[in-house]
């Protein structure tokens, strides 16, 4: 039956090879950028008088180099991995899956051009120029089309469960993309959207949660679900966990947008559908947390050895808090608080750097060691690079949700003379010793990716010229 | 052999397990519904500052103290109306208006040099907001702002209401090196804007553009011909520098706003 | 086979098979998940009715929208309204006699002029310290290093006894409310480049006690139009703001080049490289309310630079009344 066919297939993997591969460097370009801005929220002099370095245009180029470059080229390998080897099948086009790669890393190049350029369309997650984002949608597609083909060529009977998820990334992103887009070229360089105020800002923030909520959480579910069960050897916990938080998932996600506009000059109502849904969505999260780590129950002991796994399942930790943390700042009174505070860079990282990070660090390793059909070059390394993770991912946490709590407060205290207690800039300078400390956590982040690299090139070169790799599946 | 025909969760789950094209479309519809519910509604609603065809703002009708709708045409400036006619006699609190050919250019450098990363411009109905930035901000006074600018972290302060705070000149200081005025800042150093020119081609353009957009579009009484012919002429010599201080100089002194008026239900 | 293929505890999989051994078990999802999954369904219910939740066009509750009385009628106006409420009441007890007081009067009074400097703190810093420096240091002190690219000062300092356009209660508070544009012509068509190193030579050593030594100087200061807006003291006259040439207190450059720059140029003199003094005006556009720029003069005027009209200077001190007053206001100001 499925299982057997499964061994014997040929599997197209060299387009899976180079995405990991990107995969990795992007990880170690992404955060370094990361580390650069927050440096220079920490020591203004930093953006040392070259336009192109300054804060406000390397800010874009972080978020885009870790979010598309990073996360999207490990969504890509592990996407096409998955795909084949649980539908038992080769990709319906690798012709295609080669378009997508090399289309997906020239986008990656020009927005490393266009951005310190300054070209940006003024909206987060979304800046590139306007024909750049056409590229986007046709490679996007590609890799959509491809991937949801190849389901239909499957040899088993039923979707696996990551394939629900990646499914659903595709056709919301393609949503996302194609409707928060839209805008009026003024010249090859500059593009206005052809929204405006409260529609355009609705829209942004349908956009800008959903990216987050069907990209680096959906897709990176999709993998957790493969990975997981594969490197500890175990089945999901739950079938039926899986189905009702895919769904209540998927449903409830795209309702989230509003909570990014509290209080702004939307009517109520949108705010409060955020919120609602927002509460709502932490049981459905949990689902896919507990799943994940219920998976392990009867195997905990696999931790103490096998490191790979201790990314996958302190992600899980994360992803959990992140989701605790996201739905409680999407209350009014609590985002009345948080609001525009760093409070929101913790939350981000929170799930950036403890989830999203995390998932891909393990799945690359598992990755590596499957296609290239060897070791790692040092498991030891592998476990540096977990602790390094961890303890730089808390160092960033910690310090911004003091800091932004911290803020939130000091803007809105008011002494008992009924007038407010601290300038503006009082709470500019109480941030200094946490934006220090938040690019310390990150720079020890940053060494962690490093090591990985490191680990990556000495096992590629010690397993040599690659072997087929439908060997490898044999030995799954 | 085996219970693997048995189906533990619904015959429909099921179905849609086994069909790529069923599991398609249902994902397709799940993750449409919330963004409609959401979306659509702020095109067609009032109190979302969508001008509307017929200049209504769907029946926006901000109650004054006397309980009686305050003309919008107080709010949003209407040249035809108005006791002025032209942008360059547009007086603050005539309403809101679109930009003038040098904000145009000077709002370019505000999202170039993404501004909008560490500034707010949304004052939100707080009474510490309210004692630190001023009234606080309502849609119509984004309706022209194609790609909003309301900016999602505070890393320095807001900007909604900055328009006459401080002098042109504090402001070119400030810019060129803010910790020469403000020691504690961490904003960086836009000298170089003093040094290049603005680009009078693309400022044209982008007045053409905002004529031609499908939602709030700038009307053509506003964005005459005649302005935007000579609007090359009023920006000709400026440093993105002038450009972008006139565009500071503009934020939040459009509307006049009286107290205890509820300007958002 | 595959079923019991790798399940633990008897629990079954679900019988499917991918990629040789990925299966679900059948286990349920647990008790305290599927609960928690329908309270979310309520919850997102009940919300729906306690806030504006439902796409219409007021932002009432579901059932005020459809004309029934509504369950909860928040909106974040109403909110606004509630906590502003609060802050007033507590600050009523001072603000409302300030509205019809007078900034001397207010001066005068120890308790509100109290206040009025505990309120004065953000209000300055927020608004006035960009150019005037954290209380009115002036920003070369605040640390700035105009002396890098510039001197001068972005503005006078406020923390100084030598006032341009005044140092009483009653100037200070025109300064803040009308704004202030001195205006000093330029002189470079008036006078010769000589007469200008000249009268800046004077300008300089009457700042250092000895004008006399100038003679050249002070011919053209004397026959030139200075006095008209210096006074023939060279001291300055409050109505034009015009600066006093006798001190060592430089508002602009202070060095001979400086001075002959100012000379040359002028200051708001409309020529390129005038010297730029522009003060705001706040009542424009209502950026503050006039019990604010009230507050704010006394505030200026406590830096320590305020001249009395009277020989005695009102001095504050919090008395004993007004400090119980402070824990009576502390309770509802807190949020
Ligand atoms: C790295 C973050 C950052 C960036 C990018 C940035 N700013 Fe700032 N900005 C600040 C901080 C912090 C302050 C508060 C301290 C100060 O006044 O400099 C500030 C203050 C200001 C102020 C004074 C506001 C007030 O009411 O006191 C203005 C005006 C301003 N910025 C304009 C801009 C413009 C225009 C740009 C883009 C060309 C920009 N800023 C980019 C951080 C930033
Ligand atoms: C944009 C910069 C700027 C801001 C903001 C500003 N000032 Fe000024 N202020 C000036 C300048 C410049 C002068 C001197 C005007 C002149 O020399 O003609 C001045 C003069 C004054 C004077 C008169 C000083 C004298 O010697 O007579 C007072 C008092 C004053 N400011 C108070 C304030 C207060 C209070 C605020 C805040 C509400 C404030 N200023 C905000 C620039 C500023
Ligand atoms: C039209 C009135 C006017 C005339 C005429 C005038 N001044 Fe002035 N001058 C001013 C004013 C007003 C200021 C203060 C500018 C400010 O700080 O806003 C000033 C400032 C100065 C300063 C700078 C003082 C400082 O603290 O930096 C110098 C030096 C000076 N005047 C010298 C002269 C000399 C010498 C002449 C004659 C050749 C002259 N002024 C003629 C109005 C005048
Ligand atoms: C070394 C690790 C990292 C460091 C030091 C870092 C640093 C930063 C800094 C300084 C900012 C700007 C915050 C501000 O404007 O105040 C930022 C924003 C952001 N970063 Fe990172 N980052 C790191 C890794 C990542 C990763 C791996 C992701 C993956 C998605 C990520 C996603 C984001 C996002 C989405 C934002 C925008 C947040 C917002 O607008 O609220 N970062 N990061
Ligand atoms: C149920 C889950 C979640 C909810 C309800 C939620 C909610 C929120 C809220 C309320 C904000 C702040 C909006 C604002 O005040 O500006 C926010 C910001 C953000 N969240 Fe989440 N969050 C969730 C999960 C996640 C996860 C898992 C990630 C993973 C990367 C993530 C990434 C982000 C990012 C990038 C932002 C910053 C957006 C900006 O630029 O302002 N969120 N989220
Ligand atoms: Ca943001
Ligand atoms: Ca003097
Ligand atoms: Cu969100």
């Amino acid at each position: 039956m499925e299982a057997k066919q499964a061994t014997t297939v040929k599997y197209d993997m060299d387009v899976v090879r180079w995405f990991t591969i990107a995969a990795i460097i992007y990880a170690v370009v992404g955060t370094l950028i990361g580390v650069y801005v927050a440096s220079e929220l920490a020591f203004p002099f930093l953006n040392f008088d070259i336009p192109e370095i300054t804060f406000g245009r390397l800010r874009p180029l972080h978020t885009n180099a870790v979010i598309f470059a990073f996360g999207g080229c490990v969504l890509m390998a592990t996407g096409f991995y998955i795909v084949q080897r649980t539908g038992a099948t080769k990709l319906w086009s690798n012709t295609m899956a080669w378009f997508t790669f090399i289309g997906w890393n020239l986008i990656i190049v020009l927005a490393v051009i266009t951005l310190p350029l300054g070209l940006s369309s003024g909206k987060e997650y979304a800046e590139l120029p306007w024909w750049v984002d056409i590229m986007i949608a046709v490679v996007w597609l590609s890799y959509g089309f491809n991937y949801i083909m190849t389901i239909g060529i499957r040899k088993t009977s039923h979707i696996y469960v990551s394939n629900w998820f990646t499914m659903g990334m595709i056709v919301m992103i393609t949503y996302l993309h194609v409707v928060n887009s839209l805008a009026i070229p003024v010249d090859m360089y500059t593009a206005y959207s052809i929204y405006s105020g409260v529609q355009d800002a609705m829209i942004q923030w349908w956009w800008g949660h959903n990216a987050v909520g069907f990209y680096l959480t959906g897709g990176f579910l999709g993998i957790m679900y493969y990975f997981i069960p594969k490197q500890s050897g175990r089945p999901v916990f739950s079938y039926r966990l899986s189905v009702l938080h895919f769904w209540t998932l998927t449903f409830g996600y795209v309702w989230l947008g509003a909570h990014h506009l509290q209080y702004t000059a939307l009517p109520d109502w949108t705010g409060s559908l955020g919120a609602a849904v927002s509460l709502a969505m932490i049981i459905p999260s949990w689902g896919g947390a507990m799943n994940g780590m219920m998976t392990l129950s009867g195997a905990w002991d696999k931790l103490r050895t096998d490191y790979i796994l201790r990314f996958l399942v302190t992600a899980m930790a994360f992803y959990a808090m992140s989701t605790f943390d996201g739905p409680v700042m999407a209350i009014k009174s609590v985002n009345a608080l948080s609001h525009y505070t760093d409070w929101t860079v913790g939350h981000v990282h929170a799930g950036a750097l403890g989830w999203m990070s995390m998932i891909s660090f393990g799945a690359l390793y598992h990755l590596v060691k499957k296609l290239w059909n060897t070791e790692m070059y040092s498991d030891k390394l592998v476990n540096i690079h977990f602790w390094i993770a961890l303890i730089g991912a808390v160092t960033y946490i910690v310090a911004m949700w003091v800091s932004g709590i911290m803020q939130g407060l000091m803007w809105r205290d008011y002494d008992e003379y009924g007038t407010l207690t601290y300038t503006f800039v009082e709470s500019v300078s109480a941030m200094h010793p946490y934006y220090v400390m938040r690019a310390v956590g990150g720079a020890i982040f940053n060494l962690g990716t490093w090591i990985m690299l490191f680990n990556v090139v000495m096992t590629i070169r010690q397993a040599g010229a690659v072997r087929g790799v439908n060997a490898v599946a044999a030995r799954a | 052999m085996s219970d693997h025909d048995h189906i533990y969760s619904t015959k429909l789950q099921d179905k849609i397990e086994r069909s790529t094209v069923l599991m398609f479309v249902f994902t397709a519809v799940a993750v449409a519904v919330g963004g409609i519910v959401e979306i659509v509604p702020l095109f067609y609603l009032p109190n979302t500052g969508m001008a509307g065809g017929d200049g209504t703002f769907n029946n926006t009708q901000h109650k004054d103290l006397q309980g009686n709708a305050i003309p919008m045409d107080k709010i949003v400036w209407n040249p035809t109306t108005s006791a002025h006619k032209t942008l360059a006699d547009w007086q603050p609190g005539d309403g809101v208006r679109p930009y003038t050919a040098l904000e145009t250019a000077g709002r370019h450098v505000y999202i170039r040099e993404g501004c909008f990363l560490c500034h707010s411009q949304m004052i939100r109905p707080f009474r510490d907001e309210k004692d630190r930035y001023g009234h606080y901000s309502i849609a119509e006074e984004s309706m022209y702002d194609h790609t909003y600018q309301w900016g999602s972290k505070r890393t320095g302060p807001d900007l909604a209401r900055l328009a006459g705070k401080y002098s042109d000149e504090w402001h070119r200081k400030h810019l060129k090196y803010p910790r020469d005025v403000v020691p504690e800042s961490v904003m960086p150093n836009f000298f170089f804007l003093d040094k290049n020119p603005v680009d009078v081609v693309k400022t044209v353009k982008t007045m053409e553009v905002m004529t031609m957009m499908p939602f709030n579009p700038v009307p053509k009484t506003i964005y005459t011909d005649a302005y935007i012919a000579g609007a090359a002429k009023e920006i000709e010599g400026k440093t993105e520098m002038d450009a972008v201080i006139a565009y500071l100089q503009s934020l939040g002194n459009h509307v006049k706003f009286e107290e205890g008026v509820n300007y958002r239900d | 086979m595959s079923d019991n293929h790798n399940s633990a505890g008897g629990v079954p999989t679900t019988g499917h098979v991918w990629d040789d051994d990925l299966a679900d078990y059948v286990n349920q999802p647990p008790k305290w998940w599927m609960l928690g999954l329908t309270a979310s369904a309520v919850w997102v219910c009940l919300y729906f009715l306690m806030y504006p939740a439902v796409p219409m066009a007021t932002s009432g509750t579901f059932f005020e929208g459809i004309g029934l009385p509504g369950t909860g009628k928040w909106t974040a106006i109403k909110e606004l309204e509630g906590d502003q409420k609060i802050l007033d009441d507590a600050r009523s007890k001072w603000e409302n006699k300030l509205k019809d007081m007078t900034p001397a009067a207010i001066l005068a009074d120890a308790d509100l002029s109290e206040y009025v400097t505990r309120s004065g703190k953000v209000l300055f810093s927020d608004n006035c310290a960009a150019c005037h420096g954290q209380n009115g240091v002036g920003t070369e002190q605040a640390g700035a290093k105009f002396a890098v690219r510039e001197q001068g000062l972005m503005a006078p300092r406020l923390n100084d006894d030598d006032w341009l356009f005044g140092g009483k209660i009653d100037d200070i508070h025109t300064s803040i409310v009308g704004g202030r544009q001195g205006m000093m012509t330029g002189h470079k068509d008036s006078l010769s480049a000589q007469q200008i190193d000249d009268v800046a030579k004077y300008v300089k050593a009457m700042s250092e006690g000895n004008g006399d030594s100038e003679a050249a100087g002070k011919k053209v200061f004397a026959e030139s139009d200075c006095t008209a807006c210096h006074g023939a003291d060279a001291k300055g006259v409050a109505a034009m703001g015009s600066a006093n040439l006798t001190d060592k207190i430089w508002r602009f450059d202070g060095s001979l080049e400086g001075i002959k720059h100012t000379i040359t140029y002028g200051v708001n003199s409309g020529d390129a490289n005038a010297r730029v003094a522009i003060m705001p005006n706040f009542t424009a556009g209502g950026k503050l309310s006039a019990v604010e720029m009230k507050k704010l003069a006394v505030y200026v005027y406590k830096f320590g630079g305020g001249q009395a009209e009277a020989p005695v200077a009102p001095v504050a001190v919090v008395a004993p009344e007004a400090a119980s007053a402070v824990d009576a206001a502390s309770a509802p100001a807190a949020k």
